[in-house]
């Protein structure tokens, strides 16, 4: 079953007169499709600015009004059903800072629909799962980087769901933290949950993937199995050329 | 279960504001402070405007007649006066210099044959309306006791009367401050409230929340109901201080009027522009430092045109004009119309309407930019 469906998405920040598809309208997407198998781990790769987070942003209901269809688990994303089949954790470190984690974790379970007794358990699995139980009554001000990013993923495992979207989930952590974020995650993919991992580490995302899907200004510009590539950096860089992206 | 998240949404808001260390002080300790400091600070002027200055009066009877002696004795006895003596030494010119008298009043030897009359010099920089009402008071005083009348304010009942208004009378220090400031620290919640809300759109929080099932009604207003019931909270404590412990240290009273009761719409009302002035802020501004500046800004020249750091009563007519654009102007005019004027709810409901109408034009500013949420 396909945990993700994306189909002929185009999605424009500023549409000319409301319009998507218009003459001088500049895309975030274009004609992008992406389908992500359950029990999958999918690698999202693209420069800055390809429309990576935007995507993202896209499929979990945050960004609205484009072209096409996104479906997970055979449901339309803009079913309250389908949100919840989907954990994100963006690439900002989205956790309330003020809050200890257990506080962060009963904010997010709430908001994700859990009852009081689910939430309980689940908070101290995630947490234990990311190495973060000791720490659940500190305030996450007071978390190293690699710690909140952590917290970071805890939050988006907290609810179980079914199809996981990880936006630079190991960015300036340190090699423990990240280990620890890469056995997590393989633990969570061979229990069944489908994961998009975007990031810009390509050893990480050749050891970890199974199929990659590369986009580059708002569309796909290589779509297939990760075996099929002998060294993915070469191949992205082939793809996407070597012109810096800094003012795109 | 939207209940649930609402309250965990409220919980969330309440504790993070809380352990956030300049919370407190701003929003409660700070307005408190103002009130205490700028009714002692308006003190002499409310003084001299509401039970008018003592006047320092050195008075001289060299005469020491009848007449002579039941003039000073009037004189020293009029609750307008202050009598003092000269000190030794001083002319006229060094007691003014020195402050030690205001005036100097000379009875002259012959005053009661009518040869001389009664001297008066007055220190050069003292208000031209207490020199006017010194020599009224003399003047008066001296017709009393030569014409043989005993009470010539009495005698003048019949023919003239003051009337006065409840609703034109000036309210002391604490009638104007306690309310004042306190509409102010409630504007100020929007110095807090933006940022918090700033905050959480720059970290992703806010963004993450929408990625759950959550209506975004909900999230709205699980971030203003904290902000609100603070407010609330803020008017209450500003009350409770007013009343009890303020007028121990000020010597005026703080009274609640005729209709207390009419303080809770007042206050819902107040409360919800206040915050819809919050919510405008977090919409316009693009990051924390900038909806801080904005805020405080606002409040500050809401306070200065409403009223609250001088009192509108004694501003020129075109600031009493202007003041009109502050919500903070309505606002307190409708916990004076309770506090000091009686005033009926007739009185009141106008300056609600224009506090909801103000209210919800901010609330329609910050969802016309509500895409950021």
């Amino acid at each position: 079953m396909k945990a993700l469906d994306i189909a002929q998405v185009t999605f424009s920040y500023n549409p000319k007169e409301g319009k998507i598809k218009t003459a001088g309208a500049e895309y975030a997407l274009r004609d992008f499709s992406m389908s992500v198998d359950s029990g999958q781990m999918h690698a999202l790769l693209g420069p800055n600015g390809a429309g990576k987070t935007t995507l993202m942003r896209l499929i979990t209901g945050q960004l609205r009004g484009f072209q096409g269809s996104i479906s997970i688990y055979g449901t339309r994303n803009d079913h309250a059903q389908s949100l919840s089949s989907v954990g994100y954790a963006p690439q900002p470190i989205s956790v309330y800072a003020g809050l200890t984690a257990m506080e962060n974790m009963r904010v997010f379970g709430v908001m994700a629909g859990l009852s009081r007794e689910l939430l309980q358990e689940r908070s101290r699995a995630v947490l234990e799962e990311t190495g973060l139980l000791p720490y659940a009554q500190k305030r996450a001000s007071t978390y190293s980087g690699g710690m909140l990013r952590r917290l970071n993923l805890a939050v988006a495992l907290l609810h179980a769901p079914r199809l996981l979207l990880l936006d630079e989930p190991t960015v300036g952590v340190d090699p423990q933290s990240r280990n620890h974020i890469y056995e997590t995650l393989k633990k969570m993919n061979a229990s069944g949950i489908a994961i998009v991992l975007c990031t810009h580490i390509m050893d990480e995302a050749q050891r970890m993937c199974s199929k990659v899907t590369m986009l580059d200004r708002g569309a796909v510009i290589f779509s297939g199995a990760m075996n099929e590539i002998d060294h993915l950096e070469t191949f992205f860089l082939a793809q996407t050329g070597h012109r810096l992206r800094d003012e795109d | 279960m939207t209940f649930r998240k609402l309250t965990a949404l409220i919980r969330k808001e309440m504790i993070i504001l809380l352990r956030e260390r300049q919370t407190i002080p701003l929003l409660f300790i700070m307005p408190m402070a103002l009130i205490f400091f700028l009714s002692l600070a308006l003190q002499g002027v409310y003084m001299d405007k509401l039970t008018g200055r003592q006047i320092l009066l050195i008075i001289e009877n060299e005469s020491h007649q009848p007449t002579a002696n039941l003039l000073e004795q009037r004189i020293s006895a009029n609750k307008m006066i202050q009598r003092v003596q000269r000190p030794p030494g001083f002319d006229n010119d060094k007691v003014f210099e020195t402050s030690r008298a205001h005036a100097v009043i000379f009875i002259p030897k012959g005053f009661d044959e009518g040869l001389k009359p009664v001297e008066m010099e007055f220190d050069p920089v003292l208000d031209a309306g207490y020199k006017s009402a010194v020599r009224v008071l003399v003047t008066g005083l001296t017709v009393e006791v030569v014409m043989g009348i005993d009470d010539i304010e009495g005698m003048s009942a019949d023919f003239i009367v003051e009337k006065t208004k409840t609703n034109r009378t000036l309210p002391g220090p604490l009638q104007n401050s306690v309310p004042g400031w306190s509409i102010f620290a409630m504007f100020f919640i929007a110095i807090p409230m933006s940022i918090g809300f700033l905050r959480e759109k720059n970290d992703g929080t806010l963004q993450r929340i929408f990625t759950y099932p959550v209506s975004p009604a909900i999230v709205i207003l699980g971030k203003l109901i904290p902000y609100y019931l603070i407010n609330l909270m803020q008017f209450a404590l500003m009350l409770i201080v007013g009343i009890y412990i303020l007028p121990l240290i000020i010597a005026f009273p703080f009274t609640l009027g005729e209709h207390p009761w009419h303080v809770i719409p007042v206050t819902l009302v107040v409360a919800a522009a206040s915050t819809g002035f919050g919510v405008m802020v977090a919409a316009l501004a693009r990051a924390p430092e900038q909806s801080s500046a904005l805020a405080a800004t606002g409040a500050v020249l809401m306070a200065v045109f409403g009223g609250i750091m001088v009192p509108h009563a004694v501003m020129p007519l075109i600031m009493k004009k202007l003041a009109m654009l502050s919500p903070m102007y309505w606002a307190h005019q409708a916990y004076l119309d309770i506090f000091s004027r009686d005033a009926g709810f007739g009185s009141i409901w106008p300056k609600l309407a224009v506090l909801t109408v103000f209210a919800l034009v901010c609330f329609y500013i910050a969802g016309r930019k509500v895409k950021w949420m």
